[in-house]
């Protein structure tokens, strides 16, 4: 019992981050219609962004974390800007090659400029874990996950009570009708790009002082968040967030119950299920990012 | 106050609208009535800047808009009423109304705005806050009506504002569309109903495969003899 309660209290931590990594893909994907493979990489950027302040400059971790975020956001807005926009009406197998190379050339760049030589970042939270009753969890897992719940409600707050988000839904929904009500379509895009790479940014310099950071970490993190967003239904917002902690707790029960080399096989598990059963996604019905 | 001159329109390689030329003066009401697939929607999207002019030149109130960003033509004054209604149909009413002044920066003139319209059509009030993608097919309707009149247009493009609704709406959609006129905008409308068009409408244009045919008044053209055997069906 105590072991079922700590496993589902690692699933529910692991997956705020999971969450934060899904809504950043399938707000792309649901608004713009582009599968970001930039996606894991602006994970591992945020990671590396979050050591060069935290450990290369001695920021202050905080201060650190904001930087990291806000940087993940600006690369996000240049991809945007210099891949995507001049392929606007491009169809999406030149899209999807131009957003591979787009990959590739980011690992190697953050490998050449870091070398392979994984890196740990010093956190300022007490080293005792928070006990409660049978279970703990340490602090600094802690602080990730309530970031990672105020980065949802946030995102969600904005997409639904601001002008921006108002417009990103229009576009969502019908983007020639948005148009034609003066959303400026184009910045949209860039928009929509820039904040669904801030969260990808923002997991990877969350998780990055938990794990360590390394230049292919992004790899698996790609991989899972299609997972979280097939899952949840592609372009869903609370498929994404729901898909998110359900990858989680498949990881941890499947690492804890069946084998620990299972844990990142179960992502692919969940999707050859999911499309053979529910091939549009557990909540696809429901209203997406619209 | 709009004034297209030998405009064309492709999609792709192939032109859906050629050598189009009209004009619609200051408070009147203008239709453009036309067989499936003959340009209209064309026309009007070309206007309003979603689709661009492959040839020659759209003025608003002297200016050019030819190739205007769609934003800064709605900015100009010229709303559009789009075919099918378009509503957005997972935000409320509200909201789709609120997209509707997108641009508009004045929030207590937005609000009294609102409130006539709720006034207008009691029925957007009641379900102000129920997603668009609900309402029937009627009150759709009225909603991207609504939501066009939001951005405060002095031209309303209104792309078949009684398509697919029963008989009854019909008249009553033609009704709202006279008195939007009635209160100074300008209208173009497209419609495929001809009679009911040419009756209500100041001036016509009847399109055939992308080009203009006819123009006159709507009592001229109500009296050819061509019009009523092709649109009329008498
Ligand atoms: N997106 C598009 N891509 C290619 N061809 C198109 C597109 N939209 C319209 N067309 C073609 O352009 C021509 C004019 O279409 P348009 O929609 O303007 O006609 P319409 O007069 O509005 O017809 P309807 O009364 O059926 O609405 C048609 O031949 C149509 O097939
Ligand atoms: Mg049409």
């Amino acid at each position: 019992m105590d072991q079922l309660l700590q496993h589902a209290l690692n699933a529910t931590i692991l997956g705020g981050t999971y969450a934060l990594l899904g809504i950043g893909l399938t707000m792309i994907f649901g608004i713009m219609k582009i599968v970001n493979f930039t996606h894991g990489e602006l994970y591992t950027f945020g990671a590396y962004m979050m050591f060069f302040f935290v450990m290369v400059l001695g920021t202050n971790f905080f201060l650190g974390l904001v930087m990291a975020i806000a940087l993940g956001l600006l690369l996000g807005a240049l991809i945007e800007l210099a891949l995507l926009r001049p392929l606007r009406d491009a169809d999406i197998d030149t899209t999807m090659l131009v957003m591979i190379g787009a990959w590739i050339a980011l690992q190697n760049t953050q490998q050449f400029t870091w070398t392979g030589i994984a890196k740990s970042i010093n956190t300022p939270f007490p080293l005792d874990p928070l006990v409660i009753g049978s279970v703990s969890v340490s602090w600094s897992r802690v602080f990730v996950f309530v970031v990672a719940i105020m980065m949802i409600i946030g995102t969600h707050m904005l997409i639904h009570h601001t002008r921006l988000g108002k417009a990103m839904r229009a576009t969502f929904q019908d983007r020639d009708t948005a148009a034609l009500m003066g959303v400026k379509i184009n910045r949209i895009y860039t928009a929509t790009f820039a904040l669904g790479s801030g969260l990808a940014a923002a997991a990877g310099a969350l998780l990055a002082p938990i794990f360590v950071v390394y230049p292919t970490m992004g790899d698996a993190v790609a991989a899972k968040s299609f997972a979280i967003v097939i899952l949840g239904g592609l372009g869903n917002f609370w498929g994404a967030a729901i898909g998110g902690f359900i990858l989680a707790f498949a990881e941890e029960f499947g690492a804890g119950y069946i084998s620990s080399g299972y844990r990142d096989a179960m992502g692919f598990i969940l999707i050859i299920l999911i499309l053979i059963f529910r091939p549009t996604g557990l909540f696809a019905q429901r209203e997406r990012i619209g | 106050m709009l004034e297209l001159k030998d405009i064309e329109c492709r999609y792709g390689k192939i032109s859906a609208v050629r050598g189009l030329s009209l004009e619609v003066k200051e408070g009147e009401f203008v239709t453009l009535i036309g067989a499936n697939g003959a340009g209209k929607t064309t026309t009007l999207k070309c206007i309003s800047g979603l689709l661009p002019a492959a040839k020659g030149t759209i003025t608003f109130q002297g200016k050019d808009i030819s190739n205007a960003p769609a934003a800064d033509i709605l900015a100009m004054g010229i709303g559009h009423c789009p075919e099918g209604r378009r509503v957005f149909p997972y935000m409320s009413v509200e909201e789709n109304l609120e997209m509707g002044c997108y641009l508009r920066k004045d929030k207590d003139a937005i609000h009294e705005d609102m409130e006539q319209l709720f006034d207008r059509f009691p029925v957007l009030k009641e379900r102000r806050k129920q997603a668009a993608g609900t309402l029937s097919g009627g009150e759709q309707q009225m909603l991207a009506i609504s939501r066009a009149l939001m951005s405060r247009p002095k031209l309303v493009l209104f792309d078949e504002p009684s398509l697919g609704l029963a008989p009854n709406l019909v008249d009553r959609m033609f009704q709202i569309v006279r008195d939007i006129r009635d209160q100074g905008v300008t209208v173009l409308m497209v419609e495929q109903n001809a009679y009911a068009a040419l009756e209500l409408c100041d001036h016509a244009y009847v399109l055939e495969s992308g080009e203009v045919t006819l123009k006159g008044t709507g009592s001229e053209l109500l009296e050819n003899p061509n019009v009523r055997e092709a649109y009329l069906g008498t």
